[in-house]
Parts: C-alpha cells; structure tokens; sequence
C-alpha cells in the first residue's frame, strides 16, 4: 500500500471540507447575507448535485480514487488503527439514527411553493374579443413621447387617475409594491420601482399581464395564488395603455423595445 | 431624557433654519424664503406624487378620494389630525407635518415617504402644502405641556384604567375592553364614517403608540373627529398631566401582543385534543392552542370591488381528535350587526347585513404544488366554503356550506349532511366562531376529508354588517395552511435504532472479514 505522495491535507478530508465549505457558504449567503432563510427541500437538492459533482472531480482518475479510499480500507482493515476504529464505529450510528429520527419527526414549516416571476408570455393573447400578437404589439401612445409632449402628458396624468383608482392598494401610491394591503397577499405585489420588474420587460409583455391578470399566468408561476384581478374585466384597452405610460414615467425606467437592442 | 431629547432636536431644527436662511441670502435675494422648505420645489413634488388623493387644490378631492377611508386630508381647512400644538390651537408644528409625510400613517392610504424623497424634499412638501390654508406665515402660539413624563408602572397603569373606565371619558367610544366597541355612531367633519380606534391593535394607530404619542392625542383630541381634547380646562372631563400620562400608559398596555400578525406564522397547528372537542368559545383549552393571526384585504378581485373595510385580522385556533377537527375563529368587529337590532341599525350604516365569516378548504387536498385559485376554486379544482352568518332579530345564526368552481358556479349543499356545526359569541367587540366538522363524510366527492399530517390550504372572509358589507363586499386572506398535526409516535425511534443496528453489524461483518483474510494471508 504505498502512498503516490505525501499531501498537506489528505484527500478525503478535502473532500470533507469542501462539501462543508459549499454547505456553509450556501447558510451564510442565504440566510445571513440576504437574510432569506433557504428552504431546506432546496438546500438538500444543491447539496446532492454539490456531492455528486465533486465526488466525481476526487475520483476522475484511478489514482486519486485510490488515494479517497485507501484511508477507510485502512480505517476498518489495519489492526494498528483500533482505537480509532472503535470511536468512528461508535459515533457513525449513532450519527446516521439521530439523522434518521430527526429526518422521520413531521415538519412544521410551510412547503415552499417556487414560482417564476415573469414567466415566457404567450406568442400572442386574447382579450376585448380579439387577438393581440404579443411580438408586434406596442403602445399606441408610445410615439406622442416625441412628437406631442404636451398630450403625452396629459396622457401619462390619465393614467395616473386609472392607477391611484385601481391598482394602488396593492402595488403602493409609491409604486414600490408596498400599498395598504401588500402584506396581506401571496405572492407579494410587484415593485415597479425596482430595476428588476418593468425596466426588464416589453409594454406589450406588461399589458399582457395586466390584461389578463393573475388567472392569465401559466402554471409556472402559480395562477392560483396571485391576487392580480383580470383587468380586462374592469379596464377599457386604453386605460391599459395609458397605466402603463403611468408606470414607467413615475419610476424613470424606459420600457424595453427591440428597435433600440 | 425626552426632553433632553425634544430640546436636541429644537437645537438641530435651528440650526438648520440658520444653515437655511443663510444660504438663502448666498443665492437669492428674494425676501425670507420660509425656513426649512421651498415651497417652490414642494410644488413640484407635491404634483407629481400627492395631487392622486390630496388634489391639486389640496381639498382631499384627488382621484382616488371616493375609494378611500379614511378620506385624504383636505389641507384648504388647514386642520390637522395629528399635531403637538396646543388644544385650541389650529396650526401645526411644521415638524408634526414632516412627520406624517415621513413616516406616513398605518391603517390608511398614506405611505411613509421617506423611501422615495430626500429630507429636505420632504421639508419642500410639507411648506407648500402650508400654503393650502394660508399657513406659511403662521407661527403655532401655543405647545402641548408635557409636563414630566410618569414612566409606565403597575400603579400608573392602574390609575390610568380607573380614569379610562370613569366617568364617561373613554369608555363611550372605545368602549370597556378598549377594542372601540361602539356605542354610538360618529362621524368625521366631512360626514365621513368614523370608527372610534380599536387600542388593542397599536399597529393601527395613525401616530404611533409611543406613550408621548398617545399622550398629545389624549391632550389634543383628534380635530376633524369626535376625539375631543381631554387637556381643556373648560371640559368637564378635563384631566390632568399626571392623569394624562396614566391614561397614555394604561393605553399602552392594552395592546394584545399573542394576536400580532406574523409574516413567518402561516400554519395553523392542530393539536390532538385530550378527550371531546371544545364546544363552546370560551373553553380554557382554547388557551393553549397557537393562534395564528392572518390579514384581512377588502375583495378588490371579483366585482363589484369593495374599497372600505373596517375588519383588518383574523386570529384562527384549531384543534382535533379521532372524529372531528374544531377551528375557533376569533377577529374583532366593533359592532354585532343584527339587522332589526335597534341599536345595531343605530350604530351601523343603515339598513345594517349580517355579521359573517367563512372558511374556505379545498376539496381535495393537493398533492403538488397546485391549488385551487383563491378566489372561490376553478372549474378543476373545487372548494369547499363554510359560511356562518350572525343572524337577525327574527332569526336565528346559519351555517351553510356549498361548493364553489370560482365566483360564478356555486353550489348550495346541506351543512347538517356534513355533520358541519357551529357555536358564537360576541363579547366586548370581539366575535368568537366555532366550526366543528367531522374528519371525514359520507360524501367523499364532495366534501374534503381531513388527514393527519397533511398541508392543507385554507382561507377566510369576513363580513362586517355595519359597514355596507354583504354578498362579494367583504375581507378575506390569501391561502394559508392548516396541519393535523399527528400525536407523538414511537415509529420514528424504532427505526432510527433499528438504522443504527444495521449499520453497526455491517461494519463489524466488514472489519471481520477483513481480519479472517489477513489471517487466511498470512
């Protein structure tokens, strides 16, 4: 049994410490840094792959497969490591029962329910009894931006009526989601403020969701939770069109368009 | 240490209206631009983020006046709900304005602006709103005498609920238990609906629930309402400092810290319970449940929309055993609505609904992650809906149970069938409902059968008759979940230690062999 070469630390217990190092770095980023508890059905999935990956990275050659295993051959086989033997095979079970009856014990904690936020929209959508082809469609009033400032706006106040009217209590008279009844709802109402929601998406994406609402999600992300009424049902086209102007002038965030990309 | 506190602040507030009018003299020369604001570049802010409510005339007649409740302040009448100057005083401090624009204020519409504007953008809005009344020259002639705070004390608290419960100060309004249980209708300056404040719920208070807070309310009434000043010296109720501060401290004690909403508490654990369900509200059992307590939101989904509600929590307990599952509903109403109750129409916007609650369970409990759309089911995925209804001078409370596919398809069914039941009562502005249905049905197709151990979604609504709600008008939660939760097992322990056995043998069968080969080697 000899040894290829003497290593600083051996390779098992790199492999050990790296596994650990993964595991804790993944607690302390989600949990302390951006102090969002990381589910533990998640976690347990990460760490698998984690494991798998760099078992396969410790074990790539027959050589260094060796050097993983000879310390546990060594451990059970080597009459010289008794001692040593004796704890491991004393702590290992009682390890893997505690695991197992911890592991058995029913959880409390709510089941974690993963959505996708913006969703692939649909290539086009129906609503006000016609079809919208969702890759052509723009915002009417879009171009008055230039060509007619004062009426553009006169529209972007109309929206603003359509938006403290309707959509205030949840999304906020600041647009950052936080209106009056936010907490109450799950999911939580978009922040138009943050760069994240409408700064990233089309006003034809954004009148898509408006239009249909909530019920007008695919299942990827959840059409049962949402509270997002279907505005079709309350809004005319143009109240649409013009929120949304509302929208983007409020926050200074530019919708996006395929004529500037 | 308030003081010291106050005097800080007035120090530093002077030393920014120096810094202020001196760079006022650097870079212009116009006359005295008001102290600590440009009305000016208020104005411009003023447009683009308040004129929504307060309107561009600030008479509280923006776009969205109708829709809220309270109504937004009409600053041309220059009177302030919120303020530290005196009683008979109209004119606020500037700084009790930059506060409410800062901090916003709970329970309403108002944000705390603090997260989109600067300090002195805001110190901008809070001079040209002044101009509204006429007010930017006005200076406040006289202060609340905070006299020296009495800090909280088990006999400062108990002087304090003496004058609360005496001679018709408090009481009238917010009646014995604090919880605004009211007696008589009020109405704001505006005619606008009026509720006296529920004291156990400090998270609903406009200005905070920090005894000073409390005590400038008590000193200055609320104006505009029918909080009147308890500090002037002409009212027979007048009180004095000390008695003041006591009341603020008893105040303070009233919160029900166990029914504070908490964003992480979103399962309702049943625990087994020793022998037969409670069955009535009041059982001591009830005690050591863990309530959960869940936000109530208007209906803004389905129409028609409702935008006024006066129920803003639901606190739910549960329990069960071998045959049933009993869920006590407890939430504060401030009034019980039974139409053709005299003093219930009195009190209510007449003609006055049923109080009523309801509880909304899925038909099948789900398996993935898909469940039925919270607003009432969908075609696929059925609810079941429990509805108690408080009843009328001629008839008695109901329960009715039916199934809905959403809104538009429901289905009326038999609660008695179900073994559904229920038991209420009303106490001092608080109602109590009891549900009890048996685990399991005859009707399996139709009626969900509890499981042990299971997640299952659950949601609630709430109606309050005296607050013009009935039909789709009415409060409800977003899905939570509900867990049976199983008694203690010995499963889990048997097998962990038949794991551990198992492990062991074959790592001693694994150094065995081994040592039997060295031998057989060598």
């Amino acid at each position: 049994m000899s040894m290829t070469k003497k290593r600083l630390i051996p390779r098992l217990l790199q492999f050990a410490l790296v596994i650990a190092g993964v595991y804790f770095g993944f607690v302390l980023l989600f949990d302390v840094i951006l102090g969002a508890l990381i589910p533990k059905s998640l976690l347990s999935m990460y760490m698998f792959f984690v494991i798998a990956g760099t078992f396969m990275v410790f074990t790539c050659t027959e050589e260094s497969a060796r050097e993983m295993v000879d310390p546990i051959k060594a451990l059970v086989e080597d009459p010289s490591k008794k001692i040593v033997r004796n704890i491991v095979y004393a702590v290992l079970p009682l390890l893997a029962g505690a695991y197992i009856f911890t592991s058995l014990q029913l959880s409390f904690e709510a089941p974690v329910e993963l959505r996708s936020i913006h969703p692939a929209p649909p290539a086009s959508l129906k609503a006000y009894g016609k079809r919208f082809d969702l890759a052509t469609l723009e915002n009417p009033y879009r171009k008055l931006e230039k060509s007619d400032p004062e009426k553009f706006k006169k529209l972007v106040f109309e929206g603003g009526e359509v938006y403290i009217k309707n959509c205030q209590y949840c999304h906020g008279d600041r647009l950052d989601g936080k209106g009056p009844y936010a907490d109450g709802l799950n999911p939580t109402p978009l922040n138009f403020q943050d760069v994240g929601t409408i700064a990233q998406l089309q006003e034809s994406y954004v009148f898509w969701r408006i239009a249909t609402g909530g019920p007008g999600l695919p299942k990827e992300a959840a059409p049962w939770i949402s509270a997002m009424p279907v505005w079709e049902d309350f809004l005319s086209e143009d109240e649409i069109w013009k929120v949304i102007l509302y929208l983007y002038d409020y926050t200074g965030m530019r919708p996006r368009s395929w004529k500037h990309e | 240490m308030n003081n010291s506190g106050n005097a800080m602040r007035k120090i530093n507030q002077l030393m920014i209206r120096l810094l202020g009018a001196m760079l006022a003299m650097l870079f212009t020369v116009a006359p005295a631009i008001a102290a600590s604001g440009d009305a000016e570049n208020g104005k411009i802010i003023y447009e683009k983020r308040c004129i929504w409510c307060h309107g561009g005339d600030g008479d509280g007649s923006g776009a969205a006046e109708k829709f809220l409740n309270p109504p937004p302040r009409n600053f041309e009448d220059g009177q302030y709900k919120f303020k530290t100057t005196g009683f008979d005083d109209m004119v606020p401090n500037d700084e009790d304005n930059f506060r409410m624009v800062r901090d916003g204020m709970p329970g309403t519409a108002m944000p705390g602006w603090k997260a989109l504007l600067s300090e002195q953008e805001m110190w901008d809005v809070v001079q040209y709103v002044k101009t509204f009344a006429g007010y930017e020259e006005e200076k406040p002639e006289t202060q609340i005498d905070y006299g020296t705070q009495i800090p909280t004390s088990p006999e400062s608290i108990a002087a304090g609920k003496k004058l609360f419960e005496d001679g018709d100060r408090c009481v009238e309004c917010h009646g014995k238990a604090g919880k605004g249980s009211a007696t008589k209708s009020l109405k704001g300056d505006y005619k606008e609906r009026t509720w006296p404040r529920n004291l156990t719920k400090p998270w609903t208070f406009r200005a905070s629930n920090d005894p000073k807070d409390i005590f400038s309310r008590i000193s200055t009434g609320i104006p505009g309402t029918q909080m009147p000043s308890f500090a002037d010296p002409k009212s027979k109720k007048k009180l004095s400092i000390e008695e003041r501060w006591n009341v603020a401290n008893y105040v303070v004690s009233l919160a029900k810290t166990k029914e504070v909403v908490d964003a992480e508490n979103t399962v309702i654990k049943a625990e087994v319970a020793e022998g037969d369900l409670p069955a009535t509200t009041d059982d001591e059992r009830w005690d050591q449940a863990v309530p959960s307590t869940f936000l109530l939101v208007p209906q803004i989904i389905g129409k028609p929309r409702f935008f006024k509600p006066s129920n803003d929590t639901i606190t739910v307990r549960a329990m069960y055993n071998d045959k049933a599952v009993a869920l006590l509903l407890e939430w504060d109403d401030r009034s019980k609505s039974i139409p053709g109750d005299e003093l219930a129409e009195k009190i209510g916007d007449s003609p006055i609904s049923e109080d009523g609650v309801a509880v909304q369970l899925p038909v099948v409990i789900p398996t993935e992650m898909e469940k039925p759309y919270w607003g009432m089911g969908d075609a696929t995925h059925p609810v079941n809906i429990w509805q108690w209804k408080s009843g009328t001078t001629k008839a008695p409370e109901t329960i009715a149970l039916s199934n809905a596919m959403g809104f538009a398809t429901i289905e009326k069914r038999d609660a008695a069938a179900s073994g559904l039941q229920i038991k209420s009562s009303y106490d001092n502005g608080t109602w109590r409902v009891l549900f009890t249905r048996p685990l399991s049905t005859d009707d399996a197709e139709k009626d969900l059968q509890f499981a042990e151990g299971r997640f299952i979604p659950v949601a609630f609504a709430a109606w309050d008759g005296s607050n013009s709600e009935s039909g789709s008008k009415h409060t409800m939660t977003t899905w939570y979940w509900m867990l049976l939760k199983p008694a203690p097992s010995s499963m889990p322990l048997a097998i962990a230690v038949l794991v551990m056995g198992l492990l062991l043998g074959g790592l001693m069968w694994w150094a065995r062999s081994a040592a039997a080969k060295d031998t057989e080697n060598a």
